[in-house]
């Protein structure tokens, strides 16, 4: 039985690699998972366990790797997903069942780098004495991995009754390994520099006295305390291994899956908002930014550029730590930059807007309620982080004041540009990178001056925060000045935009018309 | 006289789209508007719900100007374009919601009004699904729904019958005649004859831009029928010559 359900997994590994769609897809996989594989092992040998930085930075990269790895197998969808449920038709013992299942986790992309992380640990602590205990520990933490992502492919197969629940797993899935392996990478960026020994060795302590991290400190700590350790490890996996075997008899048992029939025509994130028309356009904004591929890419990019810009000034040989002021202002601009066209974006279906007696200005305000969504969150999340790491003394207000204004002007610009300086713009529908036939300089005309007039708004604003490297009660009023000219900005957008809207309405829709 | 078409004037670059068209249409009636494919019905229907600024001309629905003002006028108007969009992921009832709000009705007003056009235009096994999975029928019926929401004195529907099955057109039609009897006015253009001569008491012939004919059904088609009125006045039959090879069949 157990061989049975291995050639299964085989099976299904191989298929993956017949040609068609989805090639593509897995040697992608596949490098991206090579990457990692090769990284891990290129860090073990590299690193240092004499040092406590290391050996701190040993176990937050490997905790995170473990999240990445046990979350992996969600995050190729669960179509052919090997879960318990699905064998619920065939004659056989539960317990045979968990242990085909078990193995059958071990094989794969997944399995397979749970395991090098655990001849990571083994290679970074080899000839120092507790080698041996970091064998045991490597051993205990790669079953655990593999143990915890099965546990969560059955029950994320039975909560992702619908469609739309399986996209939301498999979308959580890829978050949180893309989150987790950039929390590995900067971790062996700021190991490296050398600099937060301390933040470090915090945040690992805390991460061992976790089932998350619990094994793979084990090798470090003193012989009492590695015994507890690798005890505990030893517990979670008889755990793990006890509770598999009950979750499969009871899916086994019970495969129906629950699915709570929808209410009569709900209305969904309509019902969560005012019924107005600013609330009904925010809502159907919201689902747009959710639901098109158009926006989502900006989404998904939008980390991408800060980034990029970091990069090209670090090459250029601009020192690190101020760089952290960076990203944020960028991002907000970006993003509020973004809307510019938006009502293009409608397409023809603005015509609702123009033929209903909507105000101007609860257009312009349903439309920047999903940046505003997305980007004042980030920026206060983000902002105490990105301030601290750039270790330029009081410039957190500065920072936050400065993001704000940007993305609040950038806002209230496209507020206006949308109304007025409107090009063609891909079709709902259309793929993230499908331009319009007919683009003209009309559209580079508008992106280069909805960019340059956000600017130049808040150029007293960024002046004063320049200002505030040299004398730093600068920044407080750099804060204050950006958030005032943003929130000033964005009513006087919503403002005009919403009048030029209402009176360029015909015309918006004309130009909709002949894309 | 709920809606009144002076003079309007409409072109596209070199092209006369609507060449000095002037119609009333009586309240509580349900006037038909035909013409030839690229007559000029659309752009004169778009004009007259605001959507579409014409060059010169003057549109007065219930003592209002439609042009000077767009936002009292379009409280009075239903509108259902033909070949626009709809924000067609959101779910057939989110799209009744959402056309009901923007004209101002609230909550409950709306929720109720969905459920009640569901049934009467047999929408209420689709409502939960997104209007993109809609065929093209489905479409026509939830556009008219929406046009109806917010209980409009007139409404102007562009082709709201085509690609709609016959037990559906019967229930659209039942629905706009008790509209009308009601007092409220219906503007439909068509290219089905029978329907129109079936449907309509007033009717408007246009051509190339010009509005031929307009008056009552009996006035317009002048004891021949609709559509033989119709073809005399978009031209006449032209004989087909030249296409002898399509009578010598190949087997």
């Amino acid at each position: 039985m157990v061989d049975d359900v291995l050639r299964l997994k085989l099976a299904l590994l191989g298929s993956a690699f017949r040609p068609g769609a989805t090639l593509a897809r897995t040697l992608a996989v596949v490098v991206l998972g090579l990457a990692v594989g090769a990284a891990i092992i290129l860090l073990a040998l590299e690193v240092d366990v004499r040092l406590a930085g290391h050996r701190a930075g040993l176990v937050i990269v490997a905790s995170a790797l473990a999240i990445a790895l046990a979350v992996a197998p969600l995050s190729a969808g669960l179509g052919s997903a090997l879960e318990p449920r699905r064998f619920a038709s065939f004659p056989i013992p539960p317990r045979t069942l968990a242990r085909g299942l078990g193995a059958a986790g071990a094989v794969g992309l997944p399995g397979l780098l749970a395991a090098v992380l655990g001849i990571g640990l083994e290679l970074a602590w080899a000839g120092t004495p507790t080698a041996p205990a970091a064998i045991v520990a490597g051993v205990l933490g790669a079953a655990a991995v593999i143990l915890v992502s099965q546990h969560l492919v059955a029950i994320g197969a039975q909560l992702a009754a619908s469609p739309a629940a399986r996209r939301l797993v498999t979308g959580v899935a890829r978050a949180v390994i893309v989150l987790a392996l950039a929390v590995a990478a900067t971790t062996v960026i700021v190991v490296q520099s050398g600099a937060e020994d301390d933040t470090l060795q915090a945040i690992a302590a805390t991460l061992a006295a976790t089932p998350v991290g619990l094994v793979w400190a084990a090798p470090e700590g003193e012989p009492a305390l590695l015994l507890v350790r690798l005890l505990g490890g030893a517990v979670m996996v008889g755990v793990l291994v006890v509770g598999w075997g009950w979750l499969v008899a009871r899916l086994v048992e019970a495969p129906q899956r629950t699915r709570s029939s929808a209410p009569a025509h709900g209305l969904g994130w309509f019902d969560l908002v005012p019924a107005t028309p600013a609330g009904v356009i925010a809502a159907r904004s919201l689902l747009y930014w959710w639901r098109d591929a158009r926006y989502r890419v900006v989404v998904l990019a939008l980390p991408v550029v800060p980034a990029l810009m970091m990069l090209a000034f670090g090459a250029a040989g601009a020192p690190l730590p101020p760089l952290w002021l960076v990203p944020l202002p960028v991002l907000a601009l970006f993003l509020g930059w973004f809307v510019h066209n938006d009502a293009a974006y409608d397409h023809t279906a603005l015509w609702l807007h123009v033929a209903a007696p909507v105000p101007g200005a609860a257009d312009r305000w349903g439309r920047c309620v999903p940046p505003l969504l997305l980007g004042v969150p980030l920026v206060l999340a983000l902002a105490p982080l990105f301030a601290l790491w750039s270790g330029v003394e009081g410039v957190l207000p500065a920072l936050v004041g400065v993001s704000i204004g940007l993305l609040l002007t950038g806002l209230g610009v496209s507020s206006v540009a949308s109304a007025i300086g409107a090009y063609p713009a891909a079709r709902p529908g259309a793929g993230p990178f499908d331009q319009p036939p007919m683009l003209g300089v009309r559209a580079g005309w508008a992106q280069a001056i909805a960019l340059l007039a956000t600017i130049l708004f808040m150029a007293p604003a960024l002046v004063v925060a320049i200002g505030g490297f040299a004398q730093p009660a600068w920044f407080a009023v750099a804060g204050v000045a950006g958030a005032a000219t943003g929130l000033g900005m964005l009513l006087l957008g919503i403002v005009i935009g919403g009048r030029a809207f209402r009176r360029r309405a015909p015309e918006l829709l004309d130009l909709v018309l002949r894309t | 006289m709920v809606l009144e078409v002076r003079g309007l004037r409409k072109s596209f670059g070199g092209t006369v789209a609507v060449d000095d068209a002037s119609f009333t249409v009586r309240r509580g009636s349900i006037f038909g508007f035909v013409g030839p494919n690229g007559a000029g019905k659309t752009t004169t229907l778009s004009i007259i719900t605001g959507l579409l600024r014409p060059d010169a001309g003057q549109v007065v629905v219930g003592g209002t100007d439609v042009w000077r003002e767009p936002t009292t006028a379009k409280r009075k108007l239903g509108v259902l374009p033909d070949r626009m969009r709809l924000f067609d992921r959101l779910t057939g009832a989110q799209m009744l919601y959402y056309a009901a709000v923007l004209h101002g009705l609230d909550r409950s007003a709306a929720r109720s009004r969905i459920d009640d056009l569901a049934v009467a235009l047999g929408l209420d096994g689709s409502l939960d699904r997104p209007v993109r999975d809609y065929s093209v029928g489905m479409v026509k019926k939830i556009s008219l729904a929406a046009a109806l929401i917010h209980s409009p004195s007139v409404l102007v529907l562009d082709e709201p019958f085509e690609s709609v099955d016959p037990v559906s057109t019967a229930q659209a039609v039942d629905l706009l005649t008790r509209f009308a009897a009601a007092g409220g006015t219906v503007v439909l253009s068509s290219h089905n004859m029978d329907l129109v001569e079936r449907v309509c008491d007033s009717v408007a012939v246009i051509v190339a831009g010009r509005v031929l004919a307009a008056g009552t059904l009996d006035e317009v088609r002048a004891g021949s029928s609709l559509e033989d009125r119709f073809v005399e006045l978009a031209g006449g039959r032209v004989a087909v010559e030249g296409l002898e090879w399509l009578t010598t069949f190949s087997d």
